[in-house]
């Protein structure tokens, strides 16, 4: 319906269902080896600084998502989104950077671990205040609209604890009134840090919150890969063609603490031995085994082939350089001439 | 053919609209409305779909309004009051403010703030917040306390790659005029003399200007000449302005009208304290509003912060050590 | 190749964990990323993974003992090629081990500051007429001025005290009249006499007869001078009783050590004082040669520096000027000085003969500090030192 001004890829209605899967699940097993890097990285003393967190569990919800998406989108992930920017376009040595607080790093240091994306490709680092990166999703949009540049899709990430949060309100709430294209992606992995979703929210389901807001809304069960790409997929084209805001809620169980710090004893046995606590990359190993999409000797080359990716990302990073205070720049403000400097003698 | 500080404000505006395409406005009743002081009366008319309506949102508000700075627009958000801001303040400092600094994407918004207080309004519409915006780093805060300085700081406010806090007085609104707008002005981050002096500094901004004017013209009438340095933006701070005019005289009192604890003030007399240590033939003194929330009744309300009145009576305590 | 196995940080605010179990063991072959040691924090049992594959060389770590974040567990023993593999083969990120950097508290708990406001040492806020303003204070810094070169400014500010204002006027009329550079000698002597002023000063006064004295020196070569038989005088009267020269000092009067004294020496723009150590300890023919070696250095400006300072008193010969009597001003460090007039031939009453009969007299007087002693000691004292004048023999 719209003109869209911005160089994009195939769309992904035009690729093989089999092709969309595959690659969807490389993104998923990538995600988990390097999360699996990170937590063992953390745990040999002195290679990472600060926390880590993990996306174990989500890795289907949220290469669906970042795979749906074409490049000229923007996407706001979120803590447990490895998978997703993967998918997006995220480097592997950039996340391995960004951890492993390298100079060369996206945020060179400044911030880290989650902390990070590239704005210049649509990929927004976030901010620690859950919530507060869908406003800024939506004023790109808006932006875009001013522009006249049609036919993009803006996504954003959340919890359900974020559900919680002002700032998640006031921002939906925005984007309806505004009618933006945006793709909202809750993953309710029933706890947010230890706090169980009974003590999050009162309503049945966080998919009742789109009646309030006057979205549409779409669930999906987060564990089963084949389902997201699909929800993901549509959600996506309708924000697309006709521009108001798609909410997706996915119920899965989150398979890794709120931070590699966390052992995560609060957590119900009885939902891990549930369906909800199916492993989204086995039910995916499954499903495509039993599809003939991928075979063994496939499944074991893709392992090695990603093992050696990450290693080889891991051992290039730690080779370089860490930032250097005495060659930083301490300015906060792009105008010079009104930057206050250090204000010591 | 004379204009108030807030017409001036609404005419900078409607000058950015003109000229840049970038520009748009985004607050509370600022559409049809016009605004809930008029500054932005018919700017939706004469530009439309730049001057839009949001939801009671300032959260939401500020956050788009980062996202569209990201995508190249320069939007100016309206806070109906400085007070509300707060419920943006996390996206002003810890989203707009860090942008730049962890990602080399500039954030050129502005947030226009109507602050500090007028009789009546009470707690919750008469704040003076600049102190704690100017704690972050990556804001510029702006307080202009002139008709001329409303319109061109703002105009460069606009201008400015980086994220600026406008603060506006409510009371300057209607009460201040002038004949015209400038021409030219002293650019952001300059302090200005508003009155040359010789024996007292008075270090002071926006309203505070004004009632320091009035301080000074009573001591004169005593055989006192105060120099009145009006600091136009709070961050970036004009310190070599203010050392030299305590150069020149040896004593300085700052007046603010908000609450002391961390406020301007104190960062004034910090300031000079290290820089002009030498300089100082008495201790410095600074006077601030009472250390409670801004009161509602008229009395209470004229007695909580400072007035031509006390700044004169503290200046002659000062002058006469 | 050595590659240390770290303990890693197991949460934002820990800052060690305890072993509780060793997974592994020394000699074991392991690969990367296994676990290899369980840790217990206050938070969590947590588990430390192997950075590379290798074989545990051994581990320094010991079960139920508690290591900092950062502290080395063991060490593995790898090959060269896995370790570059794995870009082990930088300076880890590891910070040094913090170990070492915990602060001890004192053991009963007890800091050693105690917070209190009670007596500031330095006044916060002074005024008054003595207050000098922190501009003041630069601008007489900047002039090379001390308060005493203030003494005459009149004062228009709170409590009389001299404001900028004043002071620049007084520069300025100052600078109206003419003015020559003082020598450095002048300033340092001006500076000592003011300090010395500080103190409540007091002077007494006896008359000398110096006819004995005469005599006896006319057989000594070489001759002791008038002013040296005063110095051995007072440095025996002070070996008697050395509390005169005492120093006060808040409410302790510090006692003299050695009694050395000092005589003064007039040299070009001001005064030296060179000191004689131990002057109660040597005879007048030892004090005369070492006197007139000092004269002479004095005059030469070679003093070295043990001859001057350090002296409990000092004796000054006005006389050589040909003034009668003078309150002397001691040295800032000293109670007392001694000084010494002109000798004057005088008519004195002689008792026995019942007549006025000539004799050679000198005024003697004592400038004293008076918060170290009265009129009365410092007159007993002037007493015994005239007593042993008169009776030169003994000196």
């Amino acid at each position: 319906m719209f003109q869209t001004a911005l160089d994009t890829k195939p769309s992904q209605e035009t690729k093989s269902a089999r092709d969309i899967h595959l690659s969807a699940f490389r993104y998923m097993m990538l995600a988990r080896v390097l999360d699996d890097k990170f937590a063992a990285l953390y745990r040999a003393g002195g290679k990472i600084h600060g926390g880590v967190f993990l996306g174990r569990g989500q890795e289907g919800l949220s290469a669906a998502i970042g795979i749906s998406l074409q490049k000229g989108d923007v996407f706001a992930p979120l803590i447990r989104d490895a998978a997703g920017r993967l998918a997006f376009g995220e480097t592997v040595l950039d996340s391995v950077r960004t951890y492993l607080g390298s100079a060369h790093g996206p945020m060179r240091g400044r911030d880290g671990n989650v902390h990070r994306g590239n704005v210049q490709e649509g990929l927004l680092p976030m901010i620690s205040h859950l919530g507060a990166m869908i406003s800024v999703v939506n004023g790109i949009l808006l932006a875009r609209r001013f522009q006249k540049k049609f036919g993009t899709v803006g996504a954003a990430c959340i919890g359900d604890g974020a559900t919680s949060t002002g700032s998640f309100h006031e921002a939906v709430n925005q984007a309806a009134v505004e009618k933006l294209p945006l793709v909202l992606v809750i993953a309710d992995n029933q706890y947010a840090y230890s706090t169980p979703t009974s003590r999050q929210f009162a309503c049945d389901s966080l998919a009742h919150k789109a009646a309030g807001y006057g979205v549409d809304v779409q669930t999906v069960d987060g564990t089963d890969f084949s389902a997201c790409l699909k929800v993901a997929g549509e959600a996506v084209s309708r924000a697309r063609r006709e521009g108001g805001p798609q909410m997706i809620v996915a119920r899965l169980l989150r398979l890794c603490g709120h931070g590699e710090h966390d052992v995560a004893e609060y957590v119900d046995p009885e939902l891990k031995k549930s369906p909800l606590g199916r492993d989204c990359l086995n039910v995916a190993q499954d499903f495509l085994i039993q599809k003939n999409w991928l075979d063994e000797p496939q499944l074991a080359a893709m392992k090695d082939e990603i093992a050696h990716e990450i290693e080889t990302a891991v051992a290039q990073a730690q080779r370089e350089p860490a930032p250097d205070p005495f060659a930083e720049e301490w300015r906060a403000l792009v105008s010079g001439h009104l930057s206050e400097g250090t204000m010591e003698p | 053919m004379s204009l108030t500080y807030l017409e001036a404000i609404r005419e900078a505006q409607a000058r950015a609209l003109r000229d840049d395409p970038r520009v748009f406005i985004y607050g509370q009743d600022v559409g049809a409305f016009g605004g809930a002081f008029k500054a932005t009366k018919n700017l939706a008319m004469e530009f439309p779909g730049r001057v839009l309506d949001s939801p009671i949102s300032e959260d939401a508000m500020v956050g788009m309004a980062v996202g569209a700075a990201i995508e190249g627009m320069r939007p100016i958000v309206e806070m109906q009051f400085a007070d509300f801001s707060l419920v943006g303040f996390n996206q002003i400092v810890n989203q707009a403010a860090t942008l730049y600094w962890r990602t080399n994407v500039p954030c050129p918004i502005t947030v226009r703030l109507p602050f500090g207080g007028t009789s009546g309004s009470g707690p919750f519409h008469s704040q003076c917040i600049e102190a704690i915006y100017a704690h972050y780093p990556g804001l510029i805060v702006l307080t202009p306390a002139t008709v001329e300085d409303a319109y061109s700081m703002l105009l460069e406010a606009v201008a400015l790659d980086d994220p600026v806090i406008f603060c506006e007085h409510k009371f300057l609104y209607r009460h201040l005029k002038a004949e015209k707008l400038p021409d030219e002005a002293l650019p952001v981050g300059k302090a200005r003399i508003a009155r040359e002096g010789r024996d007292l500094t008075v270090v002071t901004y926006s309203a505070m200007v004004h009632e320091a004017l009035e301080a000074a013209n009573e001591l004169s009438t005593e055989g006192w000449e105060i120099e009145i340095v009006d600091l136009r933006s709070v961050k970036p701070l004009d310190t070599d302005t203010v050392v030299a005019s305590v150069a020149r005289t040896g004593k300085l009192l700052c007046v603010g009208e908000a609450w002391p604890w961390g406020g301007v003030t104190a960062e004034i007399i910090s300031r000079v304290s290290v820089e002009g240590f030498g300089l100082l033939d008495a201790p410095p003194q600074r006077l601030n509003a009472k250390d409670t929330p801004v009161p509602y009744h008229h009395n209470l309300w004229a007695a909580h912060r400072p007035t031509a009145r006390s700044i004169a009576t503290t200046a002659r305590n000062l002058l006469r050590q | 190749m050595q590659v240390p196995i770290i303990m890693p940080q197991l949460g934002e605010s820990i800052a060690e964990a305890r072993i509780v179990n060793f997974l592994t063991q020394s000699g074991e072959s392991i690969a990367a990323d296994q676990n290899l040691i369980e840790v217990e924090t206050d938070k969590a049992t947590m588990t430390v993974t192997a950075p590379c594959a290798g074989k545990i060389e051994k581990f320094a770590a010991q079960l139920d003992e508690s290591y900092a974040v950062g502290a080395i567990l063991g060490y593995i023993e790898a090959t060269k090629e896995e370790v570059a593999r794995l870009g082990l083969d930088i300076p880890s990120l590891a910070k040094t081990s913090d170990t070492d950097r915990t602060v001890k508290a004192d053991s009963n708990g007890r800091s050693r500051v105690q917070p209190t406001v009670r007596g500031l040492p330095v006044p916060a806020n002074a005024t008054g007429a003595s207050y000098l303003s922190p501009r003041l204070k630069a601008r007489m810094g900047e002039l090379g001025l001390s308060a005493a070169d203030l003494a005459g400014v009149a004062g228009s500010g709170a409590a009389g005290r001299v404001t900028i204002e004043d002071f620049e006027k007084f520069i300025a009329t100052l600078e109206k009249h003419k003015m020559s550079a003082a020598s450095s000698m002048r300033v340092a002597v001006a500076d000592a006499m003011r300090r010395s002023w500080t103190r409540p000063l007091a002077t007494v006064g006896l008359p000398v007869q110096l006819d004995a004295l005469l005599a006896h020196r006319k057989k000594l070569d070489p001759k002791p001078g008038p002013a040296l038989y005063a110095l051995r005088a007072m440095a025996m009267a002070l070996s008697e009783n050395s509390a005169p020269a005492g120093r006060l000092v808040g409410n302790k009067i510090v006692h003299p050590g050695s009694i050395d004294v000092g005589f003064a020496v007039e040299a070009e723009d001001g005064v030296l004082v060179p000191v004689i150590r131990h002057a109660d300890q040597k005879g007048l023919r030892d004090l005369t040669e070492r006197y007139n070696e000092l004269v002479e250095l004095a005059r030469q400006r070679k003093l070295p520096t043990d001859a001057t300072g350090g002296s409990i008193a000092t004796v000054t010969n006005y006389g050589t000027f040909g003034l009668t009597w003078a309150t002397p001003i001691p040295l800032p460090e000293q109670t007392l000085v001694l000084g010494m007039g002109a000798g004057r031939r005088q008519p004195h009453w002689d008792e026995k003969q019942r007549q006025f009969v000539p004799i050679m007299e000198a005024l003697l007087t004592i400038s004293f500090d008076h918060r170290v002693l009265d009129g009365g000691a410092a007159g007993r004292l002037l007493q015994r030192i005239l007593s042993l004048m008169q009776q030169p023999e003994r000196l």
